[in-house]
Formats: C-alpha cells, sequence, structure tokens
C-alpha cells in the first residue's frame, strides 16, 4: 500500500527528531540553555531547543508533494512518532532514575523534572503524555506553516527569526545601551534576563513586516535600479560603499569592546578562510594543515619584531611584514614541492602531517633556543602605537579595536585579491585544475606552476593572519597552532561555499561568531560545529552563499529532485 | 552557412607540401604489453587524416603520445620541426596541439563561457600580479578573450544564452562542440579529435562530419581524427592509417583502405561476422 509507504517516511524522519531532541537532553544542552530567556517568564532558550526539532519535522515533512489533508497528516504522524520516542526515553529514565547518572551524567533530577513539567504538579506519566501531545501540536504547527501561504510563512519566520536574534543579543546590548546612556530603551526593551513582554510582542511584528514586505521591496529596488542610467547606477553603488565603510569603520565604537573582540575573532577567521579559499575552493588542493601557514607568519614575526626573541631585531612590524609575506610564500613553495603529484585524499592526509609538524617543532626542544619551546616568544611590541592610537571621528582607538581596524583593511584587502584573481586567467586555470587535472594540462595549463602559485598565496594570506595575531597578543605560543585551527578555518570555507567569497565572511560569523554570543555553547562547539557540517552537507552541499558560478547546477539539481518526487507522488496516487 | 570571419583562421602557412606532424618508429611499452611498434606517420598540413582500428588496437595510446600525455619509448615525434616526445602536454598544447576527448571530458562546473575562455589560456599572458592590480592590459586581454570566447560558441552553434550555464548542464550534443570550442580557443594548428561522433545518431554524425570539413576548410586547420567506427571517417578524410593490435597495417586513401585485404581481414571481417 503506498499510503503506508509514505507514513512509514514519516513515522521515520518524526524517530529521528526524537533522537536529536533526547540527544539535546541527556548531553545537557538544553539545560545549559535553560538558564537563557528569550521572553522573560515564558520561554528560554532551552525550551526553543527542545521545541525546534518537533517544529522542524513537522515543517519538512508538509512538503512533500501530497494533497493539503496528507501534508498535514504527514506532519503530525512524525510529531507524534518524535513525541512518543521522547516520551519512552524520558519515562525510562525517570524509572532509571539515580542509576542512570552514571552512564548520562546529566540526566539529574532537576533536569527530570524540567523535561516533565514537575513545576506544573504533574507526575511523570502525565508529564510525558504532555510531552507526546505538544510535540505532536508543535509538528503539526510547522506542517501547517509550511502549507500556509507564502506571506504567512514569511511573516513567522521573519518574526521569529528577530525575536530570537534580540534576545541572543541582550548581553551585549542591554549593556551597551545603557553606556550609551539610552537606559530608557534598554529598560523598555529588556528585563534584567531577556525580552520584556510587550517589547517581545513588538519585535514579533516588527519582523514580521519587514519579513513580508521585504520582497515586495527588492523587487522595487531592483527594477528601479535596472530602469536607473548609469551614472546614477554608479553614484548609488559609491554611495553604498561608503554607507558600508562607515558602518565597518564606526562599528568598535557602537558594539563595545567585548563585540569587538567577537569582531576581531571572526576577523581573523574571515582572512584565513580567503587564503585556505584560495588553495581549496579555486584550486581544489585539500589542504588539512592550513594552521601551518598561520604560525610560521605568527613565529617568524615574533621573531623579527620582539626585542627579547633569540635575534632581538625589534623590527616595526610594517617592514617586518613585507619580510613574513616572503618567508611564508616561500615556506608554502618549499611545502607545496613534495606533495605536487598527490591528488584528493593524499594531499589532505600529507598536507594534515605538515601541520602536526609544525606544530610539534614549534614546541620542541630542539628549536627552544630559537623559538622558546612551550614558552613560546614574548614581547612582540602591537603595530601601532603600542596598542592605542588616534582616528578620525572614531578618537581614541584602543584594546581590541585597536586590532580590528588593521585586521579589517588586510580582510578587504584580501576579499579585493581573492576577487581580481578569481575572474582573472589564474582563476580560471585553478578552477580548471579543480575540476580536471589532466585535461587543464592538455589546454595548456602548467599544473605544476599554478599548484605552487595556490600553495604561496594561501600561505602568503595565512601568514599575514598569523603576523596580526602575533602582535595582537603581543606575543605567540605553541599551544595556539592546534589542528583544531585548520579544521576551523576549513569549516568556515565549506559552511559558507567553496570558491565562494561573500560565504567565507558568512561562514565565519556563523562558525566563529554565534559561539560567542551564545557562551554556553563553548562546552558543546564541537559538537555543534559536527552536526552544522553533516546538516550542510546534507541539506546545502553548496554552502549557505554558493559560489556564483556553481548556483545554477544547484537549482538544476533541485528542479530534478523535485521532478522526481513529483514521479513519486503520481504513482502513488495512481496506485491509490 | 555562414562566412567565418577570418580572423578566426588558426594556421595562415602556405601548404608547402612539408608535413606538420612526424611520428618516427614510435614505440611504446607499458611494463610489457607493447601498446604501439614502430609506427610511422605524417600529418600533411590543411589536411584531414584518421587512424581507425578495432577496439584496443592503440589508437589512443598514440594519440596521447602527440598530446604529450604519454612519452614514447623509442621513436621521435615532430611537430613543425620541432622534437614534441620528452614534451609535457601544457607545453605542446602551447606549440599549437589541442584535442578533444572519447568521454567527454569538460570542466564541469565552470560555465561554458569559462570553459571557453580557459582554453585560451596558452594565446594570453595576464600574470595574477597584473589581474590584482589590475594592470598590463588585463582588462583589455579579458574582454578580448571574451569576444573571441563568444565567437568560437557560435562557430561551434551554441546558443549565447547557454554562455552562462554549467557545462555540465548542457545537452551532450552541446557538451561535445563546447569541447571543440574550448579546443579552438588555443589558436591550434592540429586538432585531435578523440571518436568526436561516439554516442551520436547517424544523422547528428553527418552534422558533426560536416562541421569537421568545414573547420578544415574556413579555420584552416589540420585534424587528426580517431574512429572507432570506419563509416565515419570514410568521407572525410584523406588519408587513413589502420592500427591493428598496436602495429600499423594499412595507410592510403579510403578508397585504398576499403580494398586492403588487410584491413578487411583484421577490421571489417570481424564487423561483417557480427
Amino acid at each position: 500500500m503506498p499510503r503506508a509507504f509514505t507514513m512509514r517516511a514519516a513515522i521515520r524522519s518524526g524517530l529521528i527528531a526524537g533522537v536529536v531532541m533526547i540527544y539535546l537532553v541527556a548531553v545537557g544542552i538544553a539545560s545549559a540553555f535553560a538558564k537563557r530567556e528569550v521572553v522573560t517568564g515564558y520561554l528560554t532558550l532551552g525550551h526553543l531547543m527542545l521545541v525546534i526539532p518537533p517544529l522542524a519535522i513537522g515543517y519538512a515533512m508538509a512538503g512533500r508533494p501530497l494533497p493539503a489533508y496528507g501534508r498535514v497528516t504527514q506532519a503530525l504522524v512524525a510529531g507524534l512518532a518524535a513525541g512518543t520516542l521522547f516520551a519512552a526515553a524520558f519515562l525510562a529514565a525517570v524509572a532509571l532514575s539515580p542509576g542512570i547518572r552514571l552512564v548520562l551524567n546529566r540526566v539529574s533530577t532537576a533536569l527530570l523534572d524540567f523535561v516533565g513539567f514537575r513545576n506544573l504538579g504533574l507526575e511523570p506519566a502525565t508529564g510525558a503524555l504532555l510531552n507526546l501531545g505538544l510535540a505532536g501540536a508543535l509538528a503539526l504547527i510547522g506542517g501547517l506553516v509550511r502549507i500556509a501561504p507564502v506571506a504567512v510563512r514569511r511573516a513567522i519566520v521573519g518574526g521569529g527569526s528577530a525575536l530570537l536574534v534580540m534576545s541572543m543579543v541582550e548581553p551585549f546590548l542591554r549593556p551597551r545601551l545603557l553606556q550609551l546612556s539610552l537606559s530608557s530603551v534598554a529598560q523598555f526593551i529588556y528585563t534584567s534576563h531577556g525580552l520584556a513582554t510587550l517589547s517581545a510582542a513588538l519585535i514579533l511584528a516588527l519582523g514580521a513586516v519587514l519579513a513580508v514586505s521585504w520582497p515586495k521591496v527588492r523587487s522595487t529596488a531592483r527594477s528601479r535600479l535596472a530602469a536607473a542610467d548609469p551614472g546614477t547606477r554608479s553614484t548609488l553603488r559609491w554611495a553604498a560603499i561608503l554607507v558600508a565603510i562607515a558602518f565597518l569603520y564606526t562599528l568598535p565604537t557602537l558594539s563595545g569592546s567585548f563585540l569587538t573582540q567577537v569582531l576581531v575573532l571572526v576577523g581573523f577567521y574571515v582572512l584565513l578562510g580567503l587564503g585556505l579559499n584560495i588553495v581549496v575552493g579555486y584550486a581544489g588542493l585539500l589542504d588539512l594543515g592550513y594552521v601551518a601557514f598561520y604560525a610560521v607568519g605568527a613565529y617568524f614575526t615574533a621573531l623579527i619584531t620582539s626585542p627579547t626573541s633569540a635575534l632581538g631585531w625589534g623590527l616595526n612590524f610594517w617592514i617586518a611584514l613585507p619580510i613574513v609575506v616572503l618567508l611564508s610564500a616561500m615556506v608554502g613553495l618549499f611545502i607545496g614541492a613534495p606533495v605536487l603529484r598527490l591528488r584528493g585524499d593524499y594531499l589532505a592526509i600529507v598536507t594534515l602531517g605538515f601541520g602536526e609538524i609544525a606544530r610539534v617543532l614549534l614546541g620542541s626542544d630542539a628549536l627552544k633556543p630559537w623559538l622558546g619551546g612551550p614558552n613560546g616568544i614574548l614581547s612582540v611590541p602591537f603595530m601601532l602605537g603600542n596598542g592605542t592610537y588616534f582616528l578620525p571621528i572614531v578618537g581614541k582607538v584602543t584594546g581590541p579595536a585597536a586590532t580590528y581596524f588593521p585586521l579589517l583593511g588586510f580582510c578587504i584587502l584580501a576579499a579585493f585579491i581573492a576577487y581580481r584573481l578569481k575572474y582573472s586567467r589564474t582563476g580560471r586555470a585553478w578552477n580548471a585544475m579543480r575540476e580536471d587535472e589532466d585535461v587543464a594540462q592538455a589546454t595548456g595549463i602548467s599544473t605544476v606552476n599554478y599548484k605552487l602559485l595556490a600553495f604561496a598565496m594561501g600561505a602568503s594570506v595565512g601568514c599575514v593572519g598569523g603576523a596580526i595575531y602575533a602582535t595582537h597578543l603581543q606575543g605567540v605560543v605553541p599551544g595556539g597552532f592546534l589542528l583544531l585551527v585548520s579544521i576551523t578555518v576549513l569549516a568556515v570555507v565549506v559552511l559558507g561555499g567553496m570558491g565562494s567569497i561573500a560565504g567565507v565572511i558568512v561562514g565565519a560569523f556563523a562558525l566563529i561568531g554565534t559561539p560567542e554570543l551564545l557562551r554556553e555553547f563553548a562546552e558543546y562547539k564541537l559538537l555543534v560545529y559536527g552536526a552544522v557540517l553533516v546538516a550542510v552537507m546534507l541539506l546545502r552541499p553548496e554552502g549557505l552563499i554558493p559560489d556564483a558560478s556553481r548556483r545554477a547546477e544547484l537549482e538544476e539539481a533541485r528542479e530534478l529532485e523535485e521532478g522526481e518526487l513529483k514521479v513519486e507522488y503520481d504513482e502513488i496516487s495512481g496506485d491509490a | 552557412m555562414t562566412t567565418t570571419d577570418p580572423g578566426l583562421i588558426m594556421d595562415p602557412a602556405p601548404d608547402d607540401g612539408r608535413p606538420l606532424l612526424v611520428a618516427t618508429n614510435v614505440t611504446k611499452n607499458f611494463e610489457g604489453l607493447v601498446a604501439n611498434r614502430e609506427i610511422d606517420f605524417e600529418i600533411p598540413r590543411h589536411s584531414i587524416v584518421a587512424i581507425i582500428g578495432p577496439n584496443g588496437a592503440g589508437k589512443t595510446t598514440f594519440f596521447n603520445q602527440l598530446s604529450g600525455v604519454y612519452h614514447p619509448t623509442s621513436g621521435t615525434i615532430e611537430f613543425e620541426g620541432i622534437d614534441i616526445s620528452a614534451m609535457a602536454p601544457h607545453v605542446v598544447a602551447g606549440l599549437g596541439v589541442a584535442r578533444t576527448y572519447q568521454n567527454i571530458r569538460l570542466f564541469q562546473n565552470m560555465t561554458v563561457l569559462n570553459n571557453v575562455m580557459v582554453g585560451r589560456h596558452v594565446r594570453m599572458r595576464g600574470q595574477w600580479y597584473q589581474a590584482i592590480a589590475g594592470l598590463g592590459g588585463i582588462r583589455q586581454e579579458e574582454d578580448a578573450t571574451r569576444r573571441r570566447a563568444f565567437q568560437l560558441l557560435e562557430l561551434v552553434g551554441i546558443p549565447r544564452r547557454s554562455a552562462a550555464e554549467l557545462s555540465k548542464n548542457l545537452p551532450y550534443g552541446d557538451q561535445r562542440r563546447l569541447e571543440i570550442a574550448r579546443a579552438l580557443a588555443s589558436d591550434p594548428k592540429l586538432l585531435l579529435l578523440d571518436e568526436p561522433t561516439a554516442g551520436m545518431n547517424p544523422g547528428e554524425t553527418r552534422q558533426m562530419t560536416d562541421f569537421i570539413a568545414r573547420l578544415r576548410r574556413e579555420l584552416r586547420l589540420t585534424i587528426l581524427l580517431i574512429e572507432h567506427d570506419m563509416k565515419v571517417v570514410m568521407g572525410v578524410s584523406e588519408r587513413i592509417t589502420v592500427l591493428d593490435y598496436g602495429e600499423k597495417i594499412a595507410e592510403g586513401t579510403p578508397a585504398e583502405i576499403r580494398a586492403n585485404p588487410r584491413v578487411i581481414e583484421a577490421y571489417l571481417g570481424k564487423q561483417a561476422t557480427a
């Protein structure tokens, strides 16, 4: 019976959602976030995390090509499946209560009370039933949202996102508003820990209105722009660039010290991501040892600029930088040369080894007289005026902002270089090499030269990152250059979309910025990275902001898939 | 058929009777397996010649030596008097040898236009530092390359609106044509086509052979075809070389080949009994 088949799919998906929920609870993520209130007194981030799986599965199941009632039924079935599994796990945990903590140490009595709504005075059995009902209801809501008209869907998603974002930035925005003597605004929007009820409603409404009107605004703007003469268009483009620059220029002043610190961290990964994107995204050389270049840049800088290093030259950073870039490019060639003949996985493994060799060497006793062993090199002077300088409009710059400005400059420079290379003879040669090395060579591309060039370019950008890092921390220690850095940078590139410059920036904000804003994540960061990457590979393999030339392929594939689903449905309904 | 822009003439050299490519005594061993044995072979300038032979006869191995993918175990290959037998493929490409593949090998995730533009790599001069700085006439070179690419797309008959599509999304016939456009972008003197009609129906095959004849006529190219199917090359090529078990068993005009008893035995005989 074909209908049984679709129901089986719904149950299976529901069970997956249930497993996700159990996992979130058992590992302790949900309770870690339960202290974070979204709307004071009503909703915590912990609740929200448990709410999302059934909602999402309902939404997903209702996307299948069936008549409306069938889609909603599927959503409900999936939700009930998720709820049943979750409730069963809850009851089992209650039954096994103290003992279970030997295996799952996060499953405390408080947690079980939280999940079972003990604060409402419910017995475990009733609590389990309530959970089951809630999961079903949430999936149903998800399903209804999916089949609702586009405007409604947009409104709900837009409003919800606005609410979430505003509550997430609370710990940074509220003190900032107070500092900027906007305390009345701060008091209106936030209570001491979360959004105030009234402002939450307003933000929800505002987000909804914006999301609904956005497509119309955008299409009007597009058509106006298309109709405008070239002079106006270029004026507008320059105006947009100026606004962007002004925004980035004043951002540290607006956002305050903590957020600037986060921006600096994101900036490092943007820079590294742009460099690795040349190697992996453009040229298709999977480099898992990228941290080596970061380390080389940092150590060379420290060696040359620190007065207490073995060399003791104490050069100015800006004089040292060109030397460091040159040296690192040579290290890039040095590492690139022996691996020229390797492809794909083999290249990945060898570069992974190089990254580890770099780390071990830096901390080794053998090189201790020069590199300081585990103590590293200290007293690296800051790149600009001892960490305090004056800029027009912004005024006195100090703390993380002092790094922010030069780092921003280098990020813009790297993005510009990456852009120029992408649409050039060089960029095309790299892409051809990525697609088919043999054919690229038969087309007249010297794959040896272009591989080495890619390695050297990637190394140069990475080492600039390292150089800034060394002066930012005013010292280097080997512990800062772990394999994890290579993997995180690669994750940034892959998440954003291989070969896409905008993708790198978005990827860095998503992977580096978000965990900083959600401090509760810290403990689960790697877990979440893994989950996010798997999800991206499954749902959006081209990355968040796909490379323009790859976007077309995507749409094609999607059309095909929908076509197949359609056929599947036609067969089903024909049978029934 | 439109007349072609004289700017597209690839090899304006006069026919002075000297061959464009000469292979002398070429032998290729793969660890004991002799794929090509002592082959002598010539391609006269501005001609269309074909190498045919049953599967496994060593056609593609020979072809790969002409384009620098393999190097002969012994013997020499000269292109315009230059010994290319030890050269890397990208150097050979730079001299003016371009090729296509039996199983289409486009740069799949690049756009149609970029596939052709990358084909012009060897005729471009822009370096990475010039691209970054925007100096050294890089804009003009890009523009000229783009114009040339569109011209070639038009020549092979790929509609302009497909230019921004990823090459893997093109229909099969267009992919074959795009491969030829990519090869032509390098301004080759010698175009090597590896089974250009593989997977085509008789109508498409006729179109393709007409197109190959036109390329030679209007672009003044020299073309070497490899074919499995003998009928394809009979109408279009002036000279045919037949390989079997790695050896040259016959050479001559299509009529001579058709009448050659060794060819019939090695090749047609098998097909006739099939």
